[in-house]
Parts: C-alpha cells; sequence; structure tokens
C-alpha cells in the first residue's frame, strides 16, 4: 500500500485514460486548485484552442511574444558494440543563442537514454514521465521494461496531445533482452526503428558523416570519433546547432558518458590533424 | 525572418585616441547554412577610410562596388582625398536615393580625417539616415549583444593596442550569443601612418 | 528603420481608430452595401466593406511590462538582482517595482515578462512553499523548488505563464546555484544568467567577465562576492543606458549561509 502511494499506482493509470478529458472545459476555481495541488491536469481556460490561440504568442510580431528553444543536432547509431548517442547542447530563442549548455541526453535510467529535439520543456517533461512509468512497470513485472515498450509508452502518451503543439523529435536508446535498441519517437505519433538517426535542423549534415564512415562492425573507438565528427561537422555547418558535443554509449551492462568535448577545442584539434 | 538577417553579420567600428578601429565577423550563410566563411563585409575606400557593410549580402557587394566607384569620381574630379564625413553624405545620398526600395544594408563608417588625422566613426540604417558618434557605433544581427559588450568595455582615449583588445573581445562575445554571425573575426586598426588588419581565432559553430 | 519618436501615441491613437471604425462597420452591416464579394471555397460568402472588412476581436490575456534580472552563483553566495522599472509600450507604469522575490531564507527567484502572470506564479510559489514547510517541518531546498517551479510552468503548457524565471540561491552544500527557466518549464542549472528585455545584452559581458569567454591565457580566478556586485552594478548601468525597459532603480540580493542581505543602487530613470 505504502508503496503503490509512493509510486501514485491508482493515480497515475487513472490519469493517463483520463487524459483527453483532462483538457476539456474548466471553471477558473479548479484551475487554481490544480496549481495548489501536484496534479496532472493542465490548466487551460474554456473554448480554447491551444494551437490556434497560441500561434499569435508564438508567430506573432507583438511586443508580448514567447519563443520557444528549438534548434538542434542528435544522432545515434547501433553497432556491433551497443548504441552510441551524441548530441550538441546550443539552446536558440530566434537568432538569439539562450543557451550553450543544455543537456539534450535524458537519463532516464541506467539503461535508457532519450534525446532532446524540439520544444526543450516537452522533451523533459514527457520523458521524465516516461522515466516513471518505466519504473512502475520494473516494480510491477520484476523486470526492466524493453526499449520497444518504453518508446511506445512515450509515442503513445504524446499521440493523446496530437494536434495541441506539442513539439518534440526523440530518440529512445536502451539494451534489453534483445539487445541494443533504438527508436525514434515524435510528438506526431510516429514511431521507427532502425539502426541510425539522427534529429534536428542539423540532422542533414549529421548524416552525411555518418553514411560515409558507417559500419555496423566498426570499433568502438571508430564508433566514437564517428559520432563526435558527425555532430562537429553540423555544429560548423547549421547556425543552430553549436556548444559542446555531449557522447555516451549503450552497453549491455548500461550506458557510460564517454566525452564532453567543446566545439571551439575540437575545431582547432581537427584543422591541426588536417594540415599533417 | 527579417531580411536584414537572411545572411548575419556584426560589424562595429570604436574610436580611440589618434586611431580608429572597425571589426566585422566574417560569416556568409543563407539562413541556418552556413556557407563561407571568410566573407568581406569591411570594404577600402582610401588609406585611412573603411567601410563596413552588414546586411543582404547581395545588396552588400552591390553597394561596395557603387561607392568605389563614387569615391573614384570624386577624387578624379577634385584631385584629393575623400574626408570620412563626405563619404558619409555619399554614402547616406546613396541609400535615399532607394527610399522606397531599400537596400538591405546598414553601414558603418571609420576613418581618420586626411588633413588633420582626427578620427571619425559613424553608421546609417538602411534609407540613409546618418548618426555621427563619439564613441562606438554597431550594426549587424547582433546590435543589442554588441552594445552591451561596447558599452561596458569601451573607454575614451585608449591607444591602438588597447583599442583593439577591447574590439576584439566587444565583437567575439557578441557574436558568440548570436546564431547567425561569427565563424570568424577580421579587425582594422586604423592609425594615420598604418593600418594594422587582424584576424581572429573564434568559435567555429 | 530608425524612427525619429512616434507622430502618435500607438497604443491609445490604434484603440481610438478601432472604436471608430467598428462604429462605421456596423454602420455597412445595416445598410447592406457590399462592395466586393469574396468567396473562400466552401464556407460563407465574406464581404467586404468600404471602410475595411469586419474584424474579428480577440481578447488578449498578456501584456509585456519588461524588466530584466540577473543571477550569478560563487562559491558560496548568491547574487539575484533586477532592475525596478515595470512598464508597457512607452509608458512607465511604476519606477518602483523590484522583480525579485524572496521565497525562503536562502532562495531568490527573478522573474520578468508580464506582471499579472508573475504576481500569480509567486502566489502559487508561495503558497506550495507554504505547505511544503508544514508538511515536512523544513523549508524547500533550492533545487527542489527548481524542480516544483519547471512543473507548475509545464501544467501551463497550453496557456503559459508570460515569464521568464531566474532562480538564484545556495544548494545543499552551501554552493551558489543559479537556475534559469523558459516559461514552459525547461530548466537548467547554470552559474550566472541575465534574464528579461536587457538579457542579450548583459548576458555576452557575464561570459566574458565571469565565464572568461575568449579569454586565452587568463588566470580565472574565482568569483569573489565584491567582484560579483561590482560586475552586476555595472552591466546593469550599461543596460539601462541602451534598454529603454531597464533603469530607475537596481536592487541586488545577496544570498549567503547567514541569510539574504538586499541593497539598492540607482539607475538611469530617462
Amino acid at each position: 500500500m505504502a508503496l503503490a502511494d509512493a509510486c501514485n499506482f491508482s493515480q497515475s493509470f487513472s490519469n493517463f485514460a483520463a487524459i483527453p478529458t483532462a483538457l476539456g472545459p474548466q471553471d477558473g476555481l479548479s484551475d487554481f486548485q490544480n496549481a495548489l495541488q501536484s496534479s496532472e491536469n493542465f490548466t487551460i481556460p474554456q473554448n480554447y484552442d491551444p494551437v490556434r490561440d497560441m500561434k499569435t504568442l508564438v508567430d506573432g510580431d507583438k511586443d508580448v511574444k514567447i519563443e520557444f528553444d528549438h534548434g538542434t543536432t542528435t544522432l545515434a547509431f547501433k553497432f556491433k558494440h551497443g548504441v552510441i548517442v551524441a548530441v550538441d547542447s546550443r539552446a536558440t530563442a530566434g537568432p538569439y543563442i539562450a543557451s550553450q549548455t543544455v543537456k539534450k541526453v535524458i537519463e532516464i535510467n541506467p539503461y535508457l537514454l532519450g534525446t532532446m529535439a524540439g520544444g526543450a520543456a516537452d522533451c523533459s517533461y514527457w520523458e521524465r514521465v516516461l522515466a516513471k512509468q518505466c519504473r512502475i512497470h520494473e516494480l510491477r513485472n520484476k523486470e526492466r521494461i524493453s526499449v520497444a515498450a518504453a518508446s511506445k509508452l512515450l509515442a503513445n502518451i504524446v499521440y493523446n496531445y496530437k494536434g495541441m503543439g506539442l513539439s518534440m523529435g526523440t530518440m529512445i536508446c536502451g539494451w534489453d533482452k534483445r539487445g541494443p535498441g533504438l527508436y525514434y519517437v515524435d510528438s506526431d505519433g510516429t514511431r521507427l526503428t532502425n539502426d541510425m538517426f539522427s534529429v534536428g535542423s542539423g540532422s542533414t549534415y549529421a548524416y552525411g558523416v555518418l553514411d560515409s564512415g558507417y559500419n555496423y562492425d566498426m570499433s568502438v573507438e571508430d564508433a566514437y570519433q564517428l559520432g563526435e565528427r558527425a555532430i562537429y561537422h553540423a555544429t560548423h555547418r547549421d547556425a543552430y546547432s553549436g556548444g559542446t558535443v555531449n557522447m555516451y554509449h549503450m552497453k549491455e551492462t548500461g550506458w557510460i558518458k564517454v566525452s564532453a568535448n567543446n566545439v571551439l577545442d575540437l575545431h582547432y584539434k581537427y584543422a591541426e590533424e588536417k594540415k599533417q | 525572418m527579417s531580411i536584414m538577417s537572411y545572411n548575419g553579420a556584426a560589424i562595429m567600428a570604436m574610436r580611440g585616441k589618434d586611431c580608429v578601429a572597425i571589426a566585422a565577423d566574417r560569416r556568409f550563410g543563407v539562413q541556418a547554412q552556413t556557407v563561407s566563411m571568410d566573407f568581406q563585409k569591411i570594404f577600402e575606400i582610401g588609406p585611412t577610410l573603411y567601410v563596413g557593410l552588414p546586411g543582404l549580402a547581395t545588396d552588400v557587394q552591390t553597394i561596395a562596388q557603387k561607392l568605389k566607384f563614387r569615391t573614384n569620381l570624386y577624387e578624379l574630379r577634385e584631385n584629393r582625398k575623400m574626408k570620412p564625413k563626405t563619404f558619409l553624405s555619399v554614402v547616406s545620398n546613396l541609400l535615399y536615393e532607394r527610399r522606397f526600395g531599400p537596400y538591405f544594408v546598414e553601414p558603418v563608417v571609420a576613418g581618420l580625417d586626411p588633413n588633420t588625422s582626427e578620427p571619425f566613426i559613424a553608421s546609417l540604417d538602411l534609407i540613409g539616415c546618418p548618426m555621427i558618434t563619439e564613441d562606438f557605433v554597431v550594426s549587424g544581427t547582433c546590435s543589442e549583444q554588441m552594445y552591451g559588450m561596447c558599452e561596458s568595455l569601451w573607454e575614451p582615449d585608449m591607444s591602438p593596442d588597447d583599442l583593439f583588445e577591447t574590439i576584439s573581445q566587444a565583437l567575439l562575445n557578441a557574436v558568440d550569443r548570436d546564431a547567425v554571425s561569427g565563424w570568424g573575426a577580421i579587425v582594422h586598426i586604423i592609425e594615420k601612418d598604418k593600418v594594422t588588419t587582424k584576424t581572429l581565432k573564434a568559435r567555429m559553430d | 528603420m530608425k524612427t525619429l519618436g512616434h507622430m502618435i501615441n500607438s497604443r491609445f491613437g490604434s484603440h481610438l481608430f478601432d472604436l471608430l471604425s467598428s462604429c462605421r462597420k456596423n454602420f455597412h452591416i445595416l445598410s447592406k452595401q457590399p462592395k466586393i464579394s469574396v468567396n473562400i471555397g466552401q464556407m460563407d460568402t465574406v464581404e467586404e466593406y468600404q471602410h475595411g472588412g469586419p474584424k474579428q476581436a480577440y481578447f488578449n490575456p498578456y501584456a509585456f511590462n519588461g524588466g530584466t534580472v540577473l543571477a550569478v552563483a560563487g562559491e558560496d553566495f548568491s547574487v539575484v538582482a533586477s532592475d525596478t522599472r515595470l512598464s508597457e509600450g512607452f509608458s512607465i507604469f511604476t519606477r518602483d517595482n523590484p522583480k525579485t522575490y524572496n521565497l525562503t531564507s536562502n532562495t531568490v527567484l527573478g522573474c520578468t515578462g508580464f506582471h499579472g502572470d508573475a504576481l500569480t506564479l509567486t502566489k502559487v510559489l508561495e503558497a506550495r512553499l507554504k505547505m511544503y514547510e508544514h508538511e515536512h517541518h523544513k523549508p524547500m531546498s533550492t533545487k527542489a523548488i527548481a524542480a516544483m517551479l519547471s512543473t507548475i510552468l509545464y501544467y501551463k503548457r497550453f496557456f503559459p505563464y508570460y515569464v521568464n524565471n531566474i532562480l538564484g540561491g545556495l544548494d545543499e552544500e552551501g554552493k551558489g546555484c543559479v537556475y534559469s527557466f523558459d516559461p514552459v518549464g525547461s530548466y537548467e542549472r547554470e552559474s550566472f544568467r541575465a534574464g528579461g528585455t536587457a538579457s542579450s545584452m548583459l548576458q555576452p559581458l557575464l561570459d566574458n567577465q565571469i565565464g572568461f569567454k575568449n579569454q586565452i591565457g587568463v588566470d580565472q580566478t574565482p568569483l569573489t562576492k565584491e567582484k560579483a556586485i561590482f560586475l552586476v552594478k555595472d552591466v546593469f548601468t550599461s543596460a539601462a543606458e541602451r534598454d529603454i525597459y531597464t533603469g530607475d532603480q537596481l536592487i541586488i540580493n545577496v544570498i549567503t549561509k547567514d541569510g539574504t542581505r538586499t541593497e539598492y543602487f540607482p539607475l538611469r530613470r530617462d
């Protein structure tokens, strides 16, 4: 009972079933109450269409304008020794660089990683929800959740919000009974699996490098080099990517953080190598 | 997206003691895509007169050519070097001729008077409204960032060396907070009998 | 394009114009004299009248009140500062409205954007902090406040609080910490951060002076409290020169293990 309470057992499941109704019209009083309780209901005024009514806020030319953090290069690929995940670390609001130190790899648990592209808040919030659901799965079934199940869980959650303006393009990477797993999930509800994905404004550049150097049987060291280079080249050509290259390696024993190298240093290191 | 930030640029000029400095980034991009990293945005007009042209790259090159043409014609007719202040009028006139279909360029002028060696810096908007200042001028996609840097770092009567350090730091740190400018920088320090040009090591992302 | 002053006060001027034109529209709707009819697909015919077409007016739930906040973390302290000007458009509402809110004895929140949302948000936060304190018999840690603020913001993902938040304080080890948020709750721990209208002017200088960016071969001495306060005053003075939404007065909250000390510093008032 205590454990069930701590995990929000009954609550969380009834809530997810009730998501569409939770978004229906509510009166102002309960909105405020929701804010006071740590409820999972989203506050929305009556007769409100998030996409239509937020349009002026996001695209408008007015003083009142919200600029969500956008722009990214993230990549992940499967190979003989696991999954490599590499990302940049830049967040931009319009042309302004809001941050160069964003953590775009979300550590869901020791065997699952998620990447962030699109709305930063959307990704971190829903992958946190996913982390909770994965833990609940573990407690219930006495075994770790598969990557396929975890990614489907996320896809189903965001699908409930389809058309409401969520923006996320994420890769769920992990290791389960079936070996290394890699899934692409986005806010449209798309869920795909493959050996290689790259997401974000700099993804085309990253794919260019990956395709030219990728081999399933490559060594661990070569894979690290390839992942880092692909992100570096994307940050070099794409204005909305940059900062540091954060890289993770998913192994049978769980993930490890491989490196976090500043693009400034990488650029001059590569330039030096080119001269020789 | 504004047409002024289609290609991305950042240019600033600063006044020192008996010297002026003008600096620019080197990126030529098409919105998010960086195409080249050695694009010329500062143009030599005379031995101690430079103009920086941030804005739409096609207009930058057109304006640079037109300005060169008009100053050459002036120097042939008058048989003397053009003063920075006169040059400012030339730029202003050129831009105002297209008042209702402007060139998308907001120039920065920096130089020393050919006779008195008096430092001179100025900037214009895209239809030729001139503004002459005593401290610094900035223009480009990250003007807010540049204003923030210049306003804090600039001080009166700097030596050429101090001026170089100040303008370099001001430009580099400003473009590092702008997605569409940067990728290297170039600085010209203009003194009475020499112009020192340096390229800076910068972030390339 | 530079403009030299405005010919009319755009805000009130345009309101008046809207009123007048809506009167005219009503008249024409009664007299039904369509000039041009535009057929949009299968939908109803939209009629355009002599003095502009019919206009749908929406209620705009947001305003923008400007202001700048700044937080800097040191080894054993944090500084959270803001200006005190509250404005809208070209007019100033008040010169004495600090945008920093003392949440606990070692956490201060800086909050700019729409003042109405800032008030509501801080009210909700205050209530939640009180509830926590009664339940757990201790004040909430800065880290926990940051996590809570993130979810409070995200629960309004589809009708956001129009605010930029920066949280400064001490962490569990007594070290200075700064958390910055976007309007819908994405957050990150940093060591210095500017937010609000002049953030793009302040941030590059902080990168340079505190983050030692673009300085090669300089010994990176840890930031002292005195230097932090000096820098804060310096950057705000600069911002007040160029940003019309920043000025009047600077309020500086210095958070140490002994609590929060508040300092004031005058800024431009024009």
